[in-house]
């Protein structure tokens, strides 16, 4: 019974982290405020999708913000494009490509005029490169720091190259003066409710995608993977696979924040793919619970809304700044589960139990095969 | 036809020559006790035929067919389990989780997507804890065991993985005699089902649980027989000859 | 010819730096095992240490250098003492507590010394160029080159030639003997982390006249730093020197070649694929597997 109780406990959480951030719109009606307040969900929605391979899987991926920004391009391309009839002349060229002598719209650029490719495209390219790259270090089962540090390294080639590829990219102004997103007949203006509201639906469907992988076998194997990976070959699973798919879902999570992020800030630029974002994302993980996934999102909420109340004044946001170093640093020595755990704890014992106990509250499932007992 | 057979098998660490030309043949439903003074090659033996180390020469034939070449989850899939020395389970899942990951019948990614965390037959894998004497633990993290339970767990895991070829290394070390007593019933009672093969120290266990002993030294099979015919064996004596004998190995 | 040699001296000049900026990280790394991200932080405290001794109290550079050794290292055993000691064989961990104690670091100059880019002056008799080989070289970077030269050989005589070095070398092969053979390791840690710190600081003092000094200089250096220690292997001086000096001749000839930006891109993508297939390091010592 005490089961029932943690679980539900936890259900009604995370419902009514549903119902607060749908009710926000209700009670702001400072666009300003509620843009800022959409940019804190997408943040969280990059800290869950950390939590899945760092938290779960053992992947502690320092370059997460390759992903999330090749997921804003691809969206600003297709917005940009849509702004081609006043930002430039009568070439239809992005206006960026016509300062740099780009006389023709590049092929890679072209598909990007229908709005549905670019969608689809901001999940998959981050996605393809993760496969790519999950398939180069993990079938070679590279773990541990190494992981983080090739992740770190990548992030640096892919941030360079964009910097580099000016003609084709805008180099470190990236593109700007994007147009709004039109989808279904709605008008997602960044300051918008409708964008807000798209917004707080991805980061619970994040959030419901999550703890469905989570909770199937795949998830229980990912967090074996995370106890031992080796340990887990000896019963006939492929880790590689488990690896890959966590670090590419991850990334695919992370492209879709992405796009979200270059519509609600109408531009996309090298800093998206910076060291600083990327390890930051790292930082919300650790604070809120990197083995929670609504920890996790909780943290960027709380970190990033604390740094954002604070940035008007140079002072108190250095002082923040400070703060949080050391809270980071207290929360890896002291509380690795993250402030969530306090959380966790403070139920497991509303519920008279002192551990924190698995859900398992179902009949379990018949199934065939006898085993071997004697 | 014999289940797993070793022909001439190498293998070498940097140079150093771990096996040089192991033979072994083990039946179906056979309990194996591999024996020999330390640096013998038992564990590497072991390591060889689950694919955690590479042999360099010679074949090694499970069901007739060579495994030689293949990878650990490959060898897994084929129906061979391996408990490790230092007990080795999954510290922050539960005792049920652990059974859970180790009933390994499907291993495909999205296979398991759709196979819940929570479920796929409780009951078979709480009959399984209690056969280990787990079922009080059955919900705990596996890191809040005892060492006696961890190993248990891990030889339950190998139950639950439905292994045809169990490898067992050293199970009852850091054991108390009771627990020892306790590893031995249980060892007896997978004997028939499956096929054992155990690295053991312990000549009391080694006597309560095998039928056949294979002795190693140097990296090769040096002699083999019941437990009687072992120990007056003058050639068996002579490779133990400075560690005090067979029984104080 | 005059513009091979000017390249081959450009290379050696960025691998000098490369050298000095990861000497201290490697040192660090290679005894202890902790990848420490504040590096570039210890770096930058290092250029802060010069510019307010300097500017502020007058002091001449030289005797600087040997000041900031002393004061990055005391904050380098301090960070040892209160912190790292507690995440010993928690590499993951190392990496997170120590990229906190660097934002810690960063913000305290934030605050103490302000935002904006600070500048040291390099020394009036060091402006000169040196006339070598037919090439023009400044004196500056020669001077780098010769401190670089100084600060491996100090080091290497340490860890070879010293009582010190010997119970360091116990303790990395084994800490747990080297505790029963009456080896203080904490003390040896916090040494060999304040040592790391000190170089780290003293590589910081030495770049400052070169570019501007702010809060955030240090991130750029802790990346390339990790490249050089990472590609040399872990555990070995030799690997760090000459993957400093392959790496810095590499990026002038890329830089020559192409830019700058695709240079470092290239570089990395290289060292990705390194680690890939020898994440030991191109000069790794080989280890009986165990």
């Amino acid at each position: 019974m005490r089961q029932i109780f943690v679980t539900r406990g936890w259900i009604l959480g995370y419902a009514v982290f549903a119902l607060a951030i749908l009710a926000v719109p209700l009670f702001i009606d400072d666009p300003y405020l509620l843009n800022k307040l959409a940019r804190y969900l997408i943040f969280g929605i990059l800290a869950a999708a950390l939590s899945l391979s760092w938290g779960y899987t053992g992947i502690l991926n320092l370059g997460q913000a390759v992903s999330f920004g090749l997921g804003s391009y691809c969206m600003a391309m297709t917005l940009k494009l849509r702004t081609i009839p006043i930002q430039t002349g009568a070439e239809g060229l992005p206006d960026f490509m016509v300062w740099n002598n780009v006389k023709m719209l590049p092929w890679f650029w072209e598909p990007f005029h229908s709005t549905a490719f670019a969608i689809a495209a901001g999940i998959a390219v981050p996605v393809v490169v993760a496969l790519l790259l999950g398939w180069f270090v993990f079938r070679a089962r590279v773990a541990g720091v190494y992981v983080s540090i090739i992740t770190l390294a990548m992030l640096v080639v892919v941030n360079l190259l964009i910097i580099d590829q000016q003609r084709f990219t805008g180099g470190f102004n990236g593109l700007t003066d994007l147009a709004d997103l039109k989808l279904f007949g709605i008008d997602f203006d960044p300051y918008s409710g409708a964008t807000y509201y798209l917004i707080a639906f991805s980061l619970i469907a994040t959030l419901i995608i999550g703890q469905l992988v989570i909770r199937s076998k795949t998830g229980l194997i990912m967090q074996a993977i995370r106890d031992d990976e080796t340990r887990v070959r000896y019963f006939g699973y492929d880790v590689a696979r488990y690896q890959i798919f966590a670090f590419s879902l991850s990334a695919g999570i992370s492209g879709f924040a992405g796009m979200l992020y270059a519509m609600v800030m109408a531009f996309a630029s090298p800093t998206f793919l910076s060291v600083q974002l990327s390890l930051s994302i790292v930082i919300w993980c650790a604070v809120g619970g990197r083995a929670s996934l609504i920890g996790a999102a909780l943290g960027a909420l709380l970190v990033t809304g604390i740094q954002g109340s604070l940035s008007e004044t140079p002072a108190f946001l250095n002082t923040w700044m400070l703060i949080m170093g050391a809270l980071f640093v207290a929360v890896v020595l002291f509380l690795p589960k993250g402030l969530i755990s306090i959380l966790n704890f403070g139920m497991a014992r509303l519920a008279g139990d002192t551990a924190m106990t698995d859900d398992d509250d179902e009949v379990p499932l018949a199934h065939g095969g006898k085993l071997g007992i004697g | 036809m014999s289940l797993l057979d070793l022909k001439g098998v190498e293998v070498q660490f940097s140079g150093f020559r771990a096996l040089r030309g192991l033979d072994l043949s083990v039946s179906a439903g056979e309990l194996r006790c591999l024996i020999g003074p330390n640096g013998a090659g038992k564990t590497t033996a072991l390591d060889v035929i689950c694919g955690r180390a590479r042999a360099s020469g010679g074949d090694i034939l499970f069901d007739g067919r060579s495994i030689r070449r293949f990878e650990e989850h490959r060898i897994a899939r084929l129906g061979i389990g391996r408990k490790f020395q230092v007990p080795s389970v999954f510290r922050e899942l539960t005792v049920r989780e652990n059974l859970h990951v180790a009933r390994s019948r499907r291993t495909g990614v999205f296979a398991n997507l759709g196979v819940r965390a929570a479920g796929g037959g409780a009951d078979d894998l709480e009959k399984l804890a209690e056969f280990v004497g787990l079922k009080e633990s059955f919900r705990r993290e596996a890191g809040t065991l005892s060492h006696g339970q961890t190993q248990w767990l891990e030889i339950a895991m190998l139950v639950a993985q439905d292994a045809q070829l169990i490898l067992l290394d050293e199970p009852t070390a850091g054991m108390t005699t009771g627990e020892t007593r306790k590893t031995a019933e249980l060892c007896k009672r997978l004997k028939g089902r499956h096929t054992l093969i155990v690295v053991e120290h312990d000549m009391g266990f080694i006597k309560e649980i095998g039928d056949v002993i294979s002795v190693m030294h140097q990296g090769r099979l040096l002699a083999e027989g019941t437990v009687a015919e072992i120990e007056n064996d003058p050639e068996v004596r002579d490779a133990y000859l400075g560690s005090g004998g067979i029984s104080g190995a | 010819m005059t513009d091979l040699l000017n390249q081959i001296l450009t290379g050696l000049s960025i691998a000098s730096i490369l050298l000095l900026v990861s000497l201290g990280l490697a040192i660090i790394y290679g005894a202890m095992g902790v990848i420490n991200l504040a590096h570039g932080d210890f770096l930058m405290l290092g250029a802060y240490a010069v510019w307010l001794m300097e500017s502020v109290f007058g002091l001449g550079f030289l005797p600087c250098l040997i000041l900031v050794f002393f004061i990055v290292g005391a904050v380098g055993w301090l960070v040892e003492r209160t912190l790292i000691r507690h995440l010993y064989g928690r590499p993951l961990d190392t990496i997170l507590a120590t990229w906190g104690v660097g934002i810690i670091l960063q913000q305290g100059i934030r605050l103490g010394a302000g935002a904006q880019l600070r500048y040291v002056k390099m020394p009036d008799y060091l402006v000169s160029p040196i006339h070598v080989f037919g090439v023009d070289i400044s004196a500056y970077r020669v001077l780098i080159f010769a401190v670089t030269i100084i600060l491996v050989a100090i080091t290497y005589l340490l860890i070879f030639r010293t009582g010190f070095g010997i119970r360091l070398r116990a303790v990395m092969q084994n800490a747990e003997i080297a505790r029963c053979f009456g080896i203080n390791n904490a003390r040896i840690y916090s040494l060999t982390f304040a040592y790391g710190a000190g170089l780290a600081g003293l590589a910081g003092a030495l770049v400052s006249p070169l570019k501007s000094v702010s809060p955030d200089m240090g991130t750029n250096y802790v990346v390339d730093a990790f490249l050089v220690v990472v590609s040399g292997g872990v555990q070995s001086l030799f690997g760090t020197v000459a993957s400093a000096g392959i790496i810095g001749e590499m990026s002038g000839g890329f830089a020559y070649l192409w830019n700058d930006t695709l240079a470092r891109a290239l570089l990395f993508f290289l060292v990705v694929v390194l680690i890939r297939f020898r994440p030991q390091g191109l000069f790794a010592m080989q280890l009986r597997r165990g």
